[in-house]
């Protein structure tokens, strides 16, 4: 609050415009979040650089006795995470321009299209895992790097799904306001940061 | 609407909370950046303590040739610890986590750090992690060393998987506090101090952060790596799977090379803050030291597989890795003529801070220098692996770090406590570690060119003599650090008071009483210039009221 010169308004102003409390506190928010999505993309480098090393330090890839990826499956389980990616963009346009039924029907859809990837992924797992004998363990380096590096980015899908239900069922009990809503923006930056990892996983366990 | 009721209300500066009255809220789980500073500075002097005791441990082994003080499996569980809390509960949290915490908010004229919250939860993460680490003796130590390379790494014993979770959760702290200090140094500077009109601790911690940030976190990756290798079987460094012992050297080090400028970098800062105060002279080369800092952050990132020259490493990687390891010497030598030109001509006052400032230049300095032997292919393929090497890395880490957060100590305390240390006492402090310091490593320069190996519970006994002048040094080493705590501990209870500024010096945090309130400022100052023209008025306004009874800021009731 404000000290005994100033006005204690910014608790009351919720309703009409953003108070400079809540303007200076979202700029640190929103500059540490970003520091934190950044420290995040250098975990994922630390893994996808091992991966790439391990890769070239062998004689052939896919390793003897690996089966190929199945690459048409996991494009069209990108193509469903992708499409999440907008549905979130679209929800948070929709939130700032007060359409409050259209962001939430968008930000359902972008957790069941969360869920849809997950299971796509859930599916792909057990069929290398049974079909085609490879395992996290047991199949050397491909195994190790393959199942480490989306399971790493499942994790964090699995995260960004619980944390946009918690957005949803805050934004119904009104905590965010048309504006002051940076929970969403974080949100929406985190699950477009989940969205570039998987480009970057797909180029280089499924294209290269 | 918008446009009008934009910035209504005062800002985050006109923020006040209530200081919390119970003891908990108030002195355990605080979230006071100057609390939190202590409570780094206590854990990390507690771990300095124990992992000091465990080199002591190591030089009564190297006593005798032949040892038998302790086991030989035993020595190598003790030097592994040794280093891992020096390098991770001692050196990184004292610089960051206390010297950081502490003084940082104070001289950006900022009321807290940007996320008081985070900071708390780094705080207590850093304990945690040590228990863990001295933890792991229980189920039988690391015995890789600090640096812990596969495939000897995948035999420890159920231990090695303990040090894993123990440096990958101080390490997560880390990262933490280096985000909150980055969004506090861009965001929460107090009005007008514009980036270069920032102290020059200041610039040191906004170098470090980003290292914290984006190194720490690749070690993450790394320590998680060999903690699945070890209790999952997932083959990443074991050769006999198709994984790569190299490829741990690489993410260790692409880490760890950037951790020895985190462990320095804040000790530069502090250097250039003591300096000048105490030669009453501007310091020389503003901004030729607060760049240094950063290019030397940047390049940091660009060598380290200069640790790899006698791993197996392509030799057309060797020269590349072995010039931008010389450049950096580049930097490093405009901040050290830099002090030395600060010091010329001045008028220098020889407290305690000041000797253990001008200290660190010249042993840190002697540490760089043998640095440039091991950056050099031809020269480090003798070396590598010797007690040289040792030699070279314990005077920039105790002779340059250590030696630092003793100066900054001595320099802080009376803003911290409010009471002045005692002089005598420091000064016997002193020149008896700087004694000590060097009987014993200054004699491992020799012995790592004559061949001696590091990490060998016995060796041959022509080496005898040295070791055991080494050996009663670090004993007087070590009375010294005694005379510290003891010094602490008298100048707590009966040192004299200390007031405001008593060394006359110009940053933000000398204009405030000791101890700070609180909320740091009555009103939060502006800033017209920088703080080191001794000649000069002070650059600031808005300060009229910290030393008199004026009414402190009215606190916001239950927020």
């Amino acid at each position: 609050m404000a000290v005994a010169s100033l006005p204690h308004q910014h608790a009351e102003h919720a309703e009409g415009g953003v108070d400079r409390f809540y303007e200076e506190t979202r700029d640190l928010r929103l500059t540490g979040f970003l520091f934190f999505l950044f420290s995040d993309v250098v975990l994922f480098s630390a893994f996808i650089f091992a991966y790439l090393y391990l890769r070239n330090s062998g004689q052939s890839w896919p390793p003897p006795g690996i089966a190929r990826l199945d690459v048409a499956f996991a494009a069209w389980n990108s193509v469903v995470l992708f499409g999440s990616g907008a549905t979130m963009h679209y929800a948070l346009e929709n939130w700032k321009h007060g359409n409050f039924n259209k962001y939430a029907g968008l930000l359902i859809a972008t957790i069941v299209l969360g869920i849809a990837f997950l299971g796509g992924q859930a599916y792909e797992y057990t069929h290398l895992y049974f079909v085609d004998k490879i395992s996290w363990a047991g199949s050397g380096i491909f195994g190790a790097s393959f199942f480490t590096l989306t399971g790493m980015h499942g994790f964090h899908v699995a995260v960004g799904i619980v944390y946009l239900t918690v957005l949803l069922l805050q934004s119904i009990h009104g905590v965010y306001t048309k504006d002051k809503y940076f929970g969403i923006t974080a949100g929406t930056l985190y699950w477009h940061f989940v969205d570039i990892i998987w480009v970057v996983l797909f180029s280089i366990f499924y294209l290269i | 609407m918008a446009v009008a009721a934009t910035h209504v209300g005062g800002g985050i500066a006109d923020h006040v909370h209530p200081e919390p009255q119970g003891f908990i809220r108030r002195y355990v789980f605080s979230i006071d950046h100057k609390i939190i500073g202590i409570q780094y500075l206590i854990t990390g002097f507690i771990f300095l303590v124990l992992a000091g005791l465990l080199a002591e441990v190591i030089r009564t082994q190297l006593m005798n040739a032949n040892g038998g003080f302790v086991s030989n499996n035993t020595y190598n569980e003790v030097y592994s610890i040794h280093g891992s809390a020096m390098v991770w509960l001692v050196v990184i949290p004292l610089m960051t986590g206390a010297f950081g915490n502490f003084v940082m908010p104070l001289q950006l004229g900022a009321r807290d750090v940007a996320f008081p919250w985070l900071n708390m939860i780094s705080f207590w993460m850093f304990p945690v992690a040590g228990l863990m680490l001295f933890s792991s003796f229980l189920m039988g130590a690391p015995v890789a060393g600090w640096t812990e390379y596969p495939p000897m790494s995948l035999q420890g014993e159920a231990g090695t998987s303990m040090w894993c979770a123990a440096i990958f959760l101080v390490g997560i702290s880390s990262t933490l506090t280096g985000m909150n200090f980055m969004v506090t140094i861009l965001k929460m500077r107090a009005p007008g101090m514009t980036l270069t009109r920032m102290p020059l601790f200041v610039w040191a911690q906004l170098a470090t952060a980003p290292l914290s940030m984006v190194a720490t976190t690749a070690l993450a990756g790394a320590l998680a790596a060999l903690f699945m290798e070890r209790q999952f079987g997932v083959p990443f460094f074991d050769p006999t799977k198709g994984g790569s012992p190299l490829l741990w050297q690489h993410m260790f080090w692409f880490y760890s090379h950037p951790a020895v400028y985190i462990m320095i970098l804040p000790a530069f800062g502090m250097i250039s803050e003591i300096l000048p105060t105490f030669a009453r002279k501007p310091i020389f080369g503003y901004k030729m030291i607060a760049f240094s800092s950063v290019t030397i952050a940047l390049a940091g990132f660009m060598v380290w597989a200069h640790h790899m020259f006698t791993s197996g490493l392509a030799p057309f990687m060797q020269l590349p890795f072995m010039l931008l390891t010389f450049v950096i010497a580049v930097p490093t030598g405009i901040k050290i003529f830099s002090w030395i030109t600060t010091l010329w001509g001045g008028k220098i006052h020889f407290t305690s801070a000041m000797l253990f400032a001008i200290g660190f230049v010249v042993l840190f300095a002697l540490g760089g220098i043998t640095g440039i032997f091991l950056a050099s292919v031809p020269t480090d393929l003798h070396l590598h692996g010797t007690y040289f090497v040792v030699a070279h890395f314990h005077y920039v880490l105790v002779g340059g770090s250590l030696m630092g957060i003793f100066a900054g100590f001595y320099y802080w305390f009376p803003k911290m406590s409010g009471r002045m240390m005692n002089e005598t006492l420091g000064k016997w402090h002193f020149w008896l570690f700087v004694a000590g310091f060097n009987g014993t490593f200054l004699p491992m320069h020799w012995l790592g060119f004559e061949g001696m190996p590091r990490r060998v519970a016995v060796y041959d006994p022509q080496f005898q003599f040295w070791n055991r002048v080494e050996s009663v040094s670090s004993y007087v080493m070590t009375f010294a650090i005694l005379l510290f705590f003891v010094n602490i501990l008298v100048s707590l209870r009966r040192g004299k008071k200390a007031g405001p500024n008593p060394w006359k010096a110009r940053t933000l945090e000398w204009q405030i009483p000791s101890p700070p309130h609180y909320y740091n400022f009555k009103h939060v100052p502006t800033v017209y210039g920088l703080p080191y023209d001794f000649s000069e008025p002070l650059p600031y306004r808005g300060l009229d009221d910290e030393l008199t009874d004026a009414p402190a800021p009215v606190p916001a009731g239950a927020h």
